[in-house]
């Protein structure tokens, strides 16, 4: 197995980047930590590969996404309008 | 937002500015709460008169999660009172929903898919455990973060990101099956 060890401090190591690549790509990671995952996946094959699989899943499943009925939506805008008015 | 501070006009001004942004979230949670659209409007209109009521007491940050934590309570109530015994059990927090994505005007019956991925998809995600299925409608289809997530299921931020991830995992090994996705190398 060809993982890259950690050979500055600063560096993941691709057991490190597992642990953090689906948090990494909901944008849930700091900015410093993010471009450190972002450097090894550019250097890295297999890491850059189950980062295209993790994406694709989640481009998938956000597909099913539908637009909420808008008329709903119309009178609730009118009811928060309603509780608190524009002057 | 202190009574003192603001005008009743600021204050009214302030709290459209802070929800009327996240309706489109409220409501796509309050459907996968209630499973139906009526109750998933009343739902929205209690937060949201709570949140009204609350509103002398909110700092200005983080207004989703803000109005997601109402929301949670609310709903605690509502099913309180239509079950008076129920002890709030996380597994009948959400009604009843297809996989697919909500949009309030399909009632129970299956969101028919007409592209091959997204039935396999779909399929994926019912073959999930509610736990698991929960998680990855919240974040991968209404878009909430992991914290939201969180507050909205009442769970500790580490329970969601363990469900999710693993709920992904199982959605990958389906789509892999299908030959949607190309196999983990190595497996």
């Amino acid at each position: 197995m060809n993982s890259t060890n950690s050979t500055r401090p600063d560096h993941l190591s691709c057991r490190e980047v597992r642990r953090i690549l689906q948090s990494f790509l909901d944008g849930e990671l700091t900015p410093a930590d993010a471009e450190r995952v972002e450097e090894h996946l550019q250097a890295c094959r297999r890491c850059g590969l189950d980062a295209e699989t993790y994406r694709h899943v989640k481009q998938v499943v956000s597909g099913l996404r539908r637009d909420v009925d808008p008329e709903a939506l119309e009178r609730l805008e009118t009811f928060v309008e309603d509780l608190a008015p524009p002057s | 937002m202190e009574a003192s501070a603001l005008t009743r006009e600021q204050r009214d001004e302030s709290f459209r500015r802070y929800v009327l942004p996240e309706l489109d979230v409220l409501f796509r949670v309050a459907l996968r709460l209630t499973g139906n659209r009526a109750d998933a409007e009343d739902l929205v209109q209690d937060t949201v008169l709570r949140a009204f009521r609350a509103a002398d007491r909110f700092d200005g940050r983080h207004p989703r999660a803000w109005l997601l934590t109402i929301m949670r309570n609310a709903n605690i109530n509502r099913l309180r009172k239509r079950q008076p015994d129920l002890v709030h059990d996380e597994e009948r927090t959400f009604g009843t929903l297809p996989a697919g994505g909500a949009d309030g005007r399909d009632g129970p019956q299956e969101v028919v898919m007409d592209q091959v991925p997204e039935q396999a998809v779909a399929e994926a995600l019912r073959n999930l455990s509610e736990k698991f299925r929960d998680v990855v409608m919240l974040v991968d289809i209404d878009g909430l973060a992991y914290q939201e997530a969180a507050d909205v299921l009442g769970v500790p931020i580490g329970t969601v990101m363990s469900r999710l991830h693993r709920a992904r995992n199982r959605i990958r090994s389906h789509l892999e099956r299908h030959g949607l996705v190309p196999r983990k190398p190595g497996s």
